[in-house]
């Protein structure tokens, strides 16, 4: 019973890690945007897949890993920014504003489409170099440690970034008010592209460090977009602290249907929550209600 | 700006000529009767013809394109219509058909009694998505929809002892799909008469008072809850109702195919029913059918070895539609019609005339209430966000049948009182009331209900509707029309129908508001910087306008205006606001002279 509980919280909170890093990334692009891209899931799954098409599903050395991490987050964060130049293109006319939420499906569909037609319909098992270590005196595979590790990274270095430093300052004056932005002499498609390309950094990179534990398939991604997207509204959309207490609180509730009713009832799961979230407090478990804008 | 102040300023009898010669026969603007014909037409051919060909595949396949073309056509209502993107209606679908077949196939009840049971399970679904439709919209319904899609092949594996699972169920209708008429099957004949229902129900939603309501809702719910409605009621009903519908397809999606597996209904069903309308044109009759052509029937039957690719064609054509022609295809055509065809907008158009002769006239005569007693009562209001305090223990108030200026300077609470109240915010304390009714608690959409009207800093004036439909909102909302109102209102109709509101200058937008709310029959009207934008002369035109309804009418007008000189011009009384608080109220002579707001004056001149 105890190795029960201990299994749930450490590897519900490594999983939940992995969703409160693409709910960071979601919040990047919203409040520069206000865009929640669809396809930051498949993007996920294409960290995985690109580094270990690299290396391959064997133990790779460390320095031809870091190359790799590197290679796959590069290679994301490319493509991230390809798609967020598309996205951005129509929203110049501002009649059509919800273009958005179409064109970021299609190009998680058309991503996702591709990886089914290179890889199959498999889902790929591949090892990580780091050993796996013992806690609670479960061995746990390090790619769970890490995921805490990153999100606690990227927790800070958001933080720094948008409060500390000039163009992350810029990036939190769009998010307030746009247009005074605009008026101040930002360039805001130049910082809302640099938002969507971050947040290509931030999900390549986590992709490829966990893509030892989680499903690696094309179709998986539609799945991972869900679970960010729940923690980023459980926490309050726009709010990292609360991306990172809702992606926790998700991963460890779906660790624990997992081993209680199997893992066919996961994403059930996800829809009960979401729509309870949406219906009971739509600002989020940890968000603020704000001022209406008429 | 140029076009409209020269129009404006126009001679007289210029207008005279205009307003004379009555309506130009412009070109139609927008041409729903014609593609409803086009779009029925292709149905029948569908439906009918390979029957009395006699060829089962051709039957089939183009049975399921009618299927799908009448989901997406609900679809169509749903994204744009309702206004909000599902990505979920493949999971509706699946509903509607498994509850069917599981009680046909695998219970043996009736047909009969398995439709109804199909209808059922659709409804349930249009419920779960409709019930987080009263709180939130847009992405956060696209990912509720999108979860549902991804979940509900699994739930039927999941609940494998009633569903059978992966393995299906055999579904055989032979008293749909061998009997018939003239030769065609019973089953042809539903699906077809099923077909030709959906494009009607559409063509006819947008005729009702009810379809425009929805419109109004999902372009802008501010606007929509200052003519009474409440937006999360709109979604609500737009999800059940098309859930109804696309529950009928999906039971009908049995006697076709003859089985059902869970794998029948994945995502990709929903993103072909949703990226559909994206193709064919969203918000067009006939862009539905078009688009399941072109991402269904070409792929299948073209292009049937390429099956493999056909996701990825899915993802492709939309993306390239929505980044080249995001009109889609029968939009794009309309436009291009619609441009080449249609003249300038009509310089001679002076909506502030048409008021004054028209419309207010036909409203004179009610029994206005003795002007001067407290229409509008605030006392103690305060309002906080987090630690900024926007307003301060606010005493106000409003007489009947005066014109009531807000001023001060910028974040001194100005609009935060007037969304007080109209609704779109709550006081943290204290308390409001209209007409001697407490509104503190109430929504935006019941306080509009009790007479109140607004206007918005940036017009809500809807493109898509003609210039006529844009003020029709407005009569939609007023509970007691009488036969003179209808009857001048007939009159504007024939004059303004024709008309798009799309090349509406500025001045004219804010006076196609104003004639809303009098069409509403507010009698207490809130404006929220009315001459932002208006030129000098409109201005002049707009002040003349706001005299002459509360003369006539006895309507009383809360303006929140930083053009001081107008204010002090027209306003009976000013209500000066700083940091929250009221500093001074009263007569405008006496506002100018007032030590505590003098300050305000002499600042604003100079800037």
């Amino acid at each position: 019973m105890l190795a029960e509980l201990s299994i749930i919280a450490v590897r519900g909170i490594g999983i939940g890690a992995v969703y409160a890093i693409i709910a960071m990334s979601f919040n990047v692009v919203f409040s520069s945007s206000g865009i929640l891209n669809f396809a930051q899931g498949t993007m996920f799954i294409l960290g995985g897949f690109a580094g270990y098409m690299v290396i391959g599903e064997s133990v790779a050395s460390w320095p031809l890993w870091l190359a790799a991490l590197l290679l796959a987050t590069v290679i994301v964060a490319v493509v991230v920014t390809v798609q967020g130049a598309l996205t951005l293109m129509p929203l110049k006319d501002s009649v059509e504003q919800h273009s958005w939420l179409i064109s970021t499906m299609a190009v998680s569909v058309i991503l996702t489409a591709t990886l089914m037609l290179v890889q199959g319909p498999y889902s790929w098992t591949v090892q990580s170099p780091i050993p796996s270590f013992t806690i609670f005196g479960m061995r746990t595979p390090a790619p769970y440690a890490l995921a805490v590790v990153a999100m606690f990274f990227w927790y800070f270095v958001l933080r720094w970034f948008l409060n500390k430093t000039l163009t992350g300052l810029a990036i939190s004056a769009i998010s307030q008010d746009m247009d005074a932005a605009r008026a101040a002499g930002l360039r805001v498609r130049r910082l809302q592209l640099l938002a969507f390309t971050i947040s290509g950094v931030i999900v390549g990179s986590a992709g490829f460090i966990v893509a030892p534990v989680v499903t690696l398939s094309a179709d998986a991604g539609m799945r991972y977009v869900l679970h960010g997207f729940i923690a980023a509204v459980v926490g309050g959309i726009g709010s990292n602290g609360g991306a990172v207490l809702g992606g926790i609180l998700l991963g460890l509730l779906s660790m624990f249907v997992t081993f209680q009713l199997g893992g066919a009832y996961q994403d059930i799961l996800s829809l009960v929550l979401l729509v309870a979230v949406l219906m009971i407090r739509p600002e989020g478990i940890f968000g603020r209600s704000s001022a209406r804008r008429v | 700006m140029n076009k409209s102040g020269t129009s404006i300023v126009s001679d007289t009898t210029a207008d005279a000529v205009a307003l004379a010669t009555g309506p130009v026969a412009g070109p139609r603007l927008n041409s729903d009767l014609v593609q409803l014909v086009i779009a029925i037409t292709l149905v029948i051919i569908f439906g009918l013809v390979p029957n009395f060909v006699g060829n089962p595949y051709w039957t089939q396949t183009l049975q399921i394109l009618i299927l799908y073309a009448s989901v997406s056509v609900l679809q169509n209502v749903l994204l744009v219509d309702a206004g909000q993107a599902s990505f979920g209606q493949g999971a509706i679908f699946g509903l509607g058909a498994y509850a069917a077949a599981m009680a046909f196939g695998l219970y043996q009840m009736p047909w009969i009694f398995a439709v109804g049971m199909g209808l059922v399970g659709a409804l349930i679904g249009g419920i779960i998505f409709a019930l987080p439709a009263l709180r939130v919209q847009n992405f956060h319904l696209g990912f509720v929809t999108l979860s549902a899609a991804i979940v509900f092949p699994q739930v039927v594996v999941i609940l494998n002892d009633w569903t059978n699972g992966i393995n299906g169920i055999i579904v055989s209708v032979p008293q749909l799909t061998n009997a018939g008429l003239f030769g065609a099957s019973y089953l042809s004949i539903v699906i077809t008469c099923f077909g030709i229902a959906v494009l009607c129900f559409h063509y006819a939603l947008r005729r009702t008072r009810f379809g425009r309501r929805m419109r109004v809702a999902a372009a802008s719910p501010e606007a929509a809850m200052a003519l009474g409605i409440s937006p999360g009621v709109m979604r609500s009903v737009a999800f059940i109702v098309t859930a109804i519908g696309i529950g009928f397809a999906g039971v009908m999606y049995l006697p076709i195919v003859g089985f059902v597996t869970p794998s029948a209904f994945s995502l990709d069903l929903s993103m072909l029913f949703f990226f559909a309308i994206v193709v064919g044109g969203r918000g067009q009759i006939l862009g539905p059918i078009l688009g399941i052509i072109i991402l269904y029937f070409l792929p299948n039957v073209v292009f049937a070895q390429f099956l493999d690719y056909r996701l990825l064609a899915y993802g492709a054509v939309t993306l390239a539609v929505v980044l080249l022609f995001p009109d889609g295809i029968v939009g794009s055509f309309e436009k291009w019609r619609i441009k080449r065809r249609h003249a300038t907008p009509d310089g001679g158009l002076r909506l502030d005339r048409m008021i004054a002769d028209d419309l207010v006239p036909a409203a004179v005569g009610k029994p206005v209430t003795q002007a001067g007693d407290v229409v509008v009562k605030v006392r103690g209001g305060s309002k906080t966000f987090g630690s900024v305090v926007a307003l301060d223990g606010v005493d106000l108030d409003i007489r009947r049948g005066e014109i009531h200026g807000l001023i001060g300077a910028n974040g001194s609470g100005k609009t935060s009182l007037l969304n007080v109240l109209s609704g779109f915010s709550r006081l943290s304390g204290g308390t409001v009331s209209i007409k001697d009714a407490e509104i503190t608690r109430l929504s935006a959409s019941q306080i509009a209900r009790l007479g109140i009207g607004r206007t918005f800093q940036t017009p809500r004036v809807f493109s898509f509707f003609s210039i006529w439909d844009n003020l029709r909102v407005g009569l939609d909302a007023n509970p007691n029309v009488d036969a003179q109102l209808k009857k001048r209102a007939g009159a504007l109709k024939g004059r303004l129908d024709t008309q798009s509101a799309e090349w509406l200058p500025h001045g004219q937008r804010r006076l196609v508001e104003v004639m809303r709310v009098v069409l509403q029959n507010a009698d207490v009207l809130l404006l929220d910087e009315p001459a932002a934008g208006l030129s000098p002369e409109e201005r002049v035109r707009f002040s003349e306008l706001l005299k002459y309804l509360r003369d006539t009418l006895g309507t009383t007008i809360i303006l929140v205006e930083h053009d001081l000189d107008l204010v002090l011009g027209i306003a009976d009384r000013i209500t000066v606001l700083d940091t929250g608080r009221v500093v001074a109220t009263g007569a405008p002579a006496e506002i100018a002279s007032n030590p505590a707001a003098k300050h305000m004056f002499v600042k604003a001149r100079n800037a």
